[in-house]
């Protein structure tokens, strides 16, 4: 079986603001993932997230490294319907502001009717698709015609994860998907998305700058620290038993049980005299 | 004393718009109202003028307004207000079609910017600069010298003129919006960049290009006016109120004021009407964003 998503070498760097020195903004990131797993990208902010997630679905060209899904090499030349199609199939995105990621025009039957016509689905079938989809994300019929302006941020963020079901994508990058929730709210976006990973056998790359979140819904983890992977590993043994300095800082920097702010103070010394 | 300024709120709310409200309600429902009243007066016109607007009557030249002539008669014995309402549809038809044309252009050209970013954004931002540096009367009156006098010209060659402005303004739009992730999202979707940009871009900057292109109306009017009256738009007999004014400068002299100020004032009301309304259209669009 191939894997759904590879991910080698992919660097990026940034021309620094004005005179500003260059930024490597990501730096030789490798890892697979199976179809059906799921992978957290966790890092402090600037750590480079963003710009991975950017670079898995093609919204951000890499200087070098490449991604490969379904054994296709994402750096497609080919043009045209078809091939911008085909790769829509292949990754999908969700995005971290719920207000600027839904088109305002439009309502949440209109934004997936929309996404199903431009995938082919028939006419005939559009309406009991995009009720099928609203029920699947759990977002109840009479906000069918609700435009954004009049969602809650958890319910946009149903709509645009439903917006992405209907492609019925390979892979699916959440970056920063739930950060801008409250924390009830949060959970249920990570119970849905853990329901839709077991029903449709998408590969999740989720992205965090939250442990705690990313713990909750993914298998891997895979830790940047200044465009680097400083740690990879099995989600549980990661948050358990953190091998890199700064894995263990962002664990305590989380406020919470294990918070130890001395702690923290000393990692990031220790962080900043090894780097 | 010192109690009373203490009772005054200390923190004005953030939502307030006192500051953005130029105008008050009533001054803008009376503007909307005479820009109504103009359009449907351009849009009767045909048939609601009291006598042949280009019939010259010489046993009546410059008669006072009266009963029977209620805005008077001109050098040429013709009845004002038959003149005027005729005109009214000549002026806002020129100043349509300019507007119409100039939009077509700039938009496109303003999105085509955005959109393509690189080299293309950097050619057309350099001719659009340059036609902007240029004044556009001169401009205008270049065209008009290369091909010829006459309304179809000039408004052509005032649309020209217009579009580099509304380039650069819907291109600043564009850039804004097209940064947000609903965009990026169709992109992701595959939906190809005409698509992206007729079918939900432009729609998503209506609300705010619409103020503007009101206010350009507006301004866009006074220079086909303008035109009209150095001699280089429309010619007579044509009723268009530029030409109007102009035809009847000779009459001020001689003390006849009414033929050339009465188009001249409809000419500043109008004007003024729209300004005052698209600058509340922009001002409420804003806000509401
Ligand atoms: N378009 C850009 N132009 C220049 N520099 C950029 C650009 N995008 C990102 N960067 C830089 O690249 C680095 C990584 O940014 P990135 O947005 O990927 O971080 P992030 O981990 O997503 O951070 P956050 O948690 O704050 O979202 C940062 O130093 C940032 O300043
Ligand atoms: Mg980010």
């Amino acid at each position: 079986m191939t894997d759904a998503l590879v991910v080698s070498g992919l660097t990026k760097t940034y021309r620094g603001a004005g005179r500003g020195p260059r930024v490597v903004a990501v730096d030789g990131i490798s890892f697979t993932l199976a179809a059906g797993g799921s992978l957290g990208v966790v890092g402090e902010s600037g750590s480079g997230k963003t710009t991975l997630a950017q670079m898995i679905v093609g919204l951000a060209e890499p200087d070098s490294g490449t991604v490969v899904i379904d054994g296709r090499d994402r750096r497609d030349l080919r043009r045209g319907r078809r091939a911008r199609l085909q790769r829509a199939t292949e990754a999908q995105m969700v995005f971290q502001d719920p207000y600027g990621s839904l088109d305002r025009r439009l309502d949440v039957a209109g934004a997936l009717a929309d996404t199903l016509r431009r995938h082919g689905t028939p006419k005939d079938r559009i309406a009991r698709d995009v009720a099928a989809l609203m029920d699947r994300v759990g977002l109840a019929s009479r906000l069918a015609n609700s435009r954004p302006h009049e969602l809650s941020g958890g319910q946009r963020q149903r709509v645009a994860i439903a917006k992405a079901l209907a492609i019925d994508p390979t892979v699916l990058v959440l970056d920063e998907a739930v950060s801008a929730l409250d924390v009830s709210v949060q959970a249920q976006i990570l119970t849905l998305l853990d329901e839709i990973r077991a029903e449709s056998g998408v590969a999740l790359v989720f992205v965090s700058h939250d442990l705690a979140v990313v713990g909750q819904v993914t298998d891997q983890i895979l830790v940047m620290y200044r465009g680097r992977a400083v740690e990879t590993g099995d989600t549980d043994q990661v948050l358990r038993r953190p091998e890199h300095p700064y894995t263990e800082m962002l664990l305590s920097s989380a406020p919470g049980p294990r918070w130890q702010p001395e702690r923290v103070a000393e990692l990031r010394a220790a962080l900043a005299a090894a780097t | 004393m010192t109690q009373n300024s203490a009772a005054a709120p200390a923190v004005r709310p953030l939502t307030g718009r006192t500051g953005r409200r130029r105008h008050n309600a009533w001054t803008v429902r009376l503007c909307a109202a005479i820009l109504v009243l103009v359009v449907a007066v351009a849009v009767l016109a045909p048939w609601i003028t009291p006598y042949d607007p280009y019939l010259a009557d010489f046993g009546s030249l410059w008669l006072p307004p009266s009963p029977d002539h209620w805005l008077g008669t001109d050098q040429l014995g013709r009845d004002m207000l038959s003149r005027l309402i005729a005109g009214a549809r000549q002026t806002m038809l020129g100043a349509i079609a300019l507007l119409a044309l100039a939009t077509v252009v700039g938009v496109t050209v303003g999105i085509t910017a955005a959109w393509q970013r690189g080299w293309v954004d950097a050619v057309l931002g350099r001719v659009t600069d340059v036609m902007f540096a240029f004044p556009g009367l001169l401009f205008v009156i270049l065209v008009i010298a290369v091909f010829d006098s006459g309304t179809g010209t000039a408004v052509v060659g005032m649309a020209l003129a217009y579009a580099p402005a509304i380039a650069r303004f819907t291109r600043a739009v564009a850039l804004d919006e097209l940064a947000r992730p609903y965009i990026a999202s169709y992109r992701l979707q595959g939906a190809g960049g005409l698509v992206i940009c007729v079918r939900y871009l432009l729609p998503n900057m209506v609300s705010t290009l619409l103020g503007y292109l009101v206010v350009l109306f507006g301004e866009g009017l006074m220079s086909l006016a303008a035109l009209n009256f150095i001699g280089f738009g429309a010619q007579p007999p044509s009723a268009d109120w530029g030409l109007m004014v102009a035809e009847a400068r000779n009459g001020v002299i001689q003390g006849y004021l009414g033929p050339a100020l009465v188009p001249g004032l409809t000419i500043a009301v109008v004007v003024v009407a729209t300004n005052v309304v698209g600058l509340h259209l922009s001002d409420k669009l804003a806000v509401r964003k």
